[in-house]
């Protein structure tokens, strides 16, 4: 009888603490922010998340925006969209409605695009899908409107054209004969699905031969038989779409099967961790990067970073990788926006989507040096369209940390060169 | 075992009509009545959050009967209950979105079209007992799942589709406070058509069945036909489950219907009372609170002396995890016959109080 009481009290007890817990209300700025850190794109997704929510903090710490601080509610939704939504819907009701959303993924940004724009709340997601780019909808490859969708980055479009224009010229200046052969790789989701027919259309007008798309997973696994694939199609150029964890198992095995790819990934494709976590796999993988530099340079931005790291790690040691600069660029473009819709009429939906139109190639306080100067317009979403293209170079065994293999160089990303893709009128929001 | 509501000792009864009656008295009968109007007022007290909760019990509570009605009530077993779910949602999004047919008919039209699915995929259970139906309805799961990811034309694929708000006479049901209603007539009918085929003979066929399917067959009732009905039934209930939160979310996607759903439904109707309505109800109830009361639970936690103490940090999201299959656990051994039975004891209790020895 006594454990059924116990079990009774405990549920009881439950039952108050959310009555109390419901009961809260907000006095600050309420912000969501979603992240995932237990789905199948969490490998990338923590750094990320921990980026926007160490900046949030630290932003609260320095007296928030204008004296008000953010009430910030961080929800692990597993990269699952209908999570994503029934999470958007709690926050997006009652008196404490969110102000803004820091987002994540394509399916559920995607998803959350026509929500967003009926609620006037700014979204700034994870996902750069160029369906997001265009706030009004007019774009000629039917996209939808997304006036309240931002990120910082080019989109995964835009990358990717950025890339095979780097690739393009790589061909001849490797002495390549005819036509080489490109491939889409990814798994069927929106998040690596999104910039394949902008891929593959530019790629068929650079000379490309485009080959037909190969599938991964977005989780790790055996990918020998893909990698036999292009091996035997004889690929030279592969765009891999999907987050570092799965790529590094396409890049170990199609060095044990010996395909001599030269590997594009994605802005979440590679990263330092990846490249501990790959090895010499991951050697000459090219990739786009976000922000103007890695963790260890030194950009006057960079004392600001190093304290913002600081929330949550006391230590001040920790080596942070560049999906964590990018998360913090993110929260502060949207702290900075908020600063001046405070001033201007009050932070709400409206005024921050109005603040981000303000200025013309801005970098946020205190960040200068390390995120990417952007521009957006009220009918232009596309942040930024300079393309800065970084290899990964790894020269000997990845045994010790991070920090200690990128101190002593057997870990490098290096910048090889910035392709500024045009800013086409019918590029927009494709 | 005492009696569960006043009514005088001793069974007077001279009718089977008396002795099917839904509500044993008229008391019971005016509590549940009661209980709906107080649930009508909801929406004006009740903040969204509260609002989304009572919500998903309301399409959570359906899929479940259906669930109940083949495991706990015909003694069948599947573990593949949300593909039908989710057939039913894609099914109701892909009827209002393609065909035109407006919100308020596609999802009774997504309950029938999923219960040919389910009865297509109920006809191995005609056949098949235990494990190796368990098995092959995990093959519908996967089936389903599969096909939901690649018919571009009938989910939207791996996007997902977007499902339009459910429409009335130009009275869009799009906010928590509108759907709510909708999600409460649907919850009451379907309760009360769930309640009284179980009155009905070929409800008590499906009992027989569960009971002991040998000597239902030599009293004359066909196994092959109860056992696949059965199955439709419970697709069918599923199916409208799914429709409904399809146009409540107005978005759906394929990931959401995993197998872990599918245990998450037998989790339901496990703790609520296999082959208990009323439990249906609760158990669905206890798992839509449970992660909830958790999240509020680990969120107080965190950053207190026994965060820090215990250096929990980011490990304090899976704590939450962990309680719920604790809790899961707890219930299975201590109180195995589910809330229906343990609200039935706590009646019992009061009833007799203080001569309850």
């Amino acid at each position: 009888m006594s454990i059924k009481t116990a079990l009774f009290a405990t549920s009881a007890i439950t039952g108050a603490l959310l009555l109390a817990t419901s009961a809260t209300a907000y006095a600050d700025i309420p912000v969501g922010h979603l992240a995932d850190q237990s789905g199948a794109t969490s490998d990338v997704g923590v750094p990320y998340a921990q980026g926007v929510a160490d900046a949030l903090a630290y932003i609260n710490s320095k007296g928030g925006i204008n004296g008000t601080k953010l009430a910030v509610d961080t929800v692990d939704y597993g990269y699952q969209a209908p999570r994503a939504i029934s999470q958007y819907k709690k926050w997006s009701s009652g008196s404490d409605k969110i102000a803004a959303l820091q987002g994540w993924g394509t399916a559920d940004t995607e998803a959350l695009t026509g929500f967003v724009g009926k609620d006037e709340i700014p979204a700034y997601s994870g996902s750069y899908s160029g369906h997001l780019t265009d706030p009004t909808g007019k774009g000629p490859h039917g996209s939808k409107p997304a006036p309240y969708n931002f990120f910082y980055g080019p989109s995964y479009s835009d990358a990717l054209r950025g890339m095979l224009m780097w690739a393009a010229e790589d061909w001849k200046k490797q002495g390549g004969q005819g036509k080489p052969k490109y491939v889409h790789m990814g798994a069927n989701h929106p998040y690596p699905n999104a910039p394949k027919d902008a891929g593959e259309q530019l790629a068929k007008e650079l000379g490309f031969d485009v080959l037909p798309a190969v599938q991964f997973a977005l989780t790790p696994g055996d990918y020998t038989a893909q990698c036999l694939t292009l091996k035997e199609a004889g690929a030279n150029y592969a765009y891999l779409g999907n987050t570092a964890g799965s790529n590094i198992s396409v890049l170990k095995a199609c060095q044990t099967v010996g395909a001599k790819v030269q590997f594009m990934g994605n802005v979440w494709g590679m990263d330092e961790n990846a490249a501990k976590a790959a090895g010499s796999a991951a050697n000459g993988v090219v990739f786009p990067m976000r922000t103007a530099v890695t963790w260890n340079a030194e950009v006057p931005g960079m004392k600001t970073l190093k304290d913002i790291s600081k929330i949550s790690d006391a230590s001040g040691n920790a080596y942070r990788p560049v999906h964590y600069m990018a998360g913090v660029c993110t929260a502060f473009y949207m702290k900075e926006a908020m600063d001046w819709a405070s001033k201007n009429g009050g932070v709400t939906g409206p005024n921050i989507r109005k603040a981000m139109y303000q200025k013309k190639d801005w970098v946020p306080a205190g960040l200068e040096g390390v995120c990417v100067p952007s521009t957006w317009t009220d009918s232009d979403h596309r942040g930024m369209t300079a393309v800065n293209i970084y290899r990964a170079q790894v020269t000997g065994d990845t045994g010790a940390s991070v920090a200690d293999l990128v101190n002593a160089g057997t870990i490098k990303l290096e910048k090889l060169t910035t392709v500024d893709v045009p800013r086409k009128p019918e590029w927009l929001g494709w | 075992m005492a009696s569960v509501s006043i009514i005088p000792s001793g069974d007077y009864k001279t009718s089977y009509g008396s002795d099917t009656t839904i509500f044993p008295t008229r008391t019971s009968r005016n509590f549940a009545i009661l209980g709906v109007v107080l649930l009508l007022a909801c929406p004006a007290f009740m903040d969204r959050y509260w609002l989304s909760l009572l919500i998903q019990i309301g399409y959570l509570g359906i899929a479940a009967l259906g669930l109940n009605i083949l495991v706990g009530f015909t003694g069948q077993i599947s573990i593949g209950h949300s593909a039908f779910f989710g057939f039913g949602a894609f099914a109701s999004a892909w009827l209002s979105n393609s065909l035109g047919v407006p919100v308020a008919l596609a999802i009774p039209l997504a309950g029938v079209v999923t219960t040919l699915v389910g009865l297509l995929f109920g006809m191995p259970a005609a056949r098949l007992k235990g494990l190796y139906l368990a098995i092959a309805t995990l093959a519908a799961q996967y089936i389903l799942q599969d096909f939901f990811a690649r018919a571009d034309w009938f989910t939207g694929g791996t996007a997902g589709t977007i499902a339009e708000p459910l429409t009335l006479f130009g009275f869009a049901f799009d906010t928590d406070e509108r759907f709510f209603y909708v999600a409460l007539v649907a919850l009451v009918v379907m309760y009360i058509l769930a309640t009284n085929l179980m009155r009905t003979r070929d409800g008590r066929a499906l009992v027989a069945v569960r009971d002991h399917y040998l000597s239902a067959e030599i009293m004359g009732i066909n196994l092959t036909k109860y056992r696949t009905m059965s199955f439709g039934i419970s697709a069918f209930y599923a199916g409208i489950g799914g429709a409904l939160y399809a146009h409540y979310l107005q978005f759906v996607s394929v990931e959401g219907f995993t197998i872990l759903f599918s245990i998450q439904f037998l989790g339901m109707i496990i703790i609520g009372g296999l082959g208990s309505i009323m439990g249906t109800l609760m158990g669905t109830a206890f798992m839509v609170f449970l992660p909830e009361a958790m999240q509020a639970l680990t969120k107080l936690v965190s950053g207190t002396a026994l965060d820090t103490a215990l250096n929990l940090k980011d490990n304090i999201a899976f704590l939450r995890e962990m309680s719920i299959g604790l809790v899961i656990i707890l219930f299975l051994v201590f109180e195995p016959d589910g809330l229906a039975h343990r609200w039935k004891q706590i009646k019992a209790y009061w009833k007799l109080y203080p001569f309850s020895h």
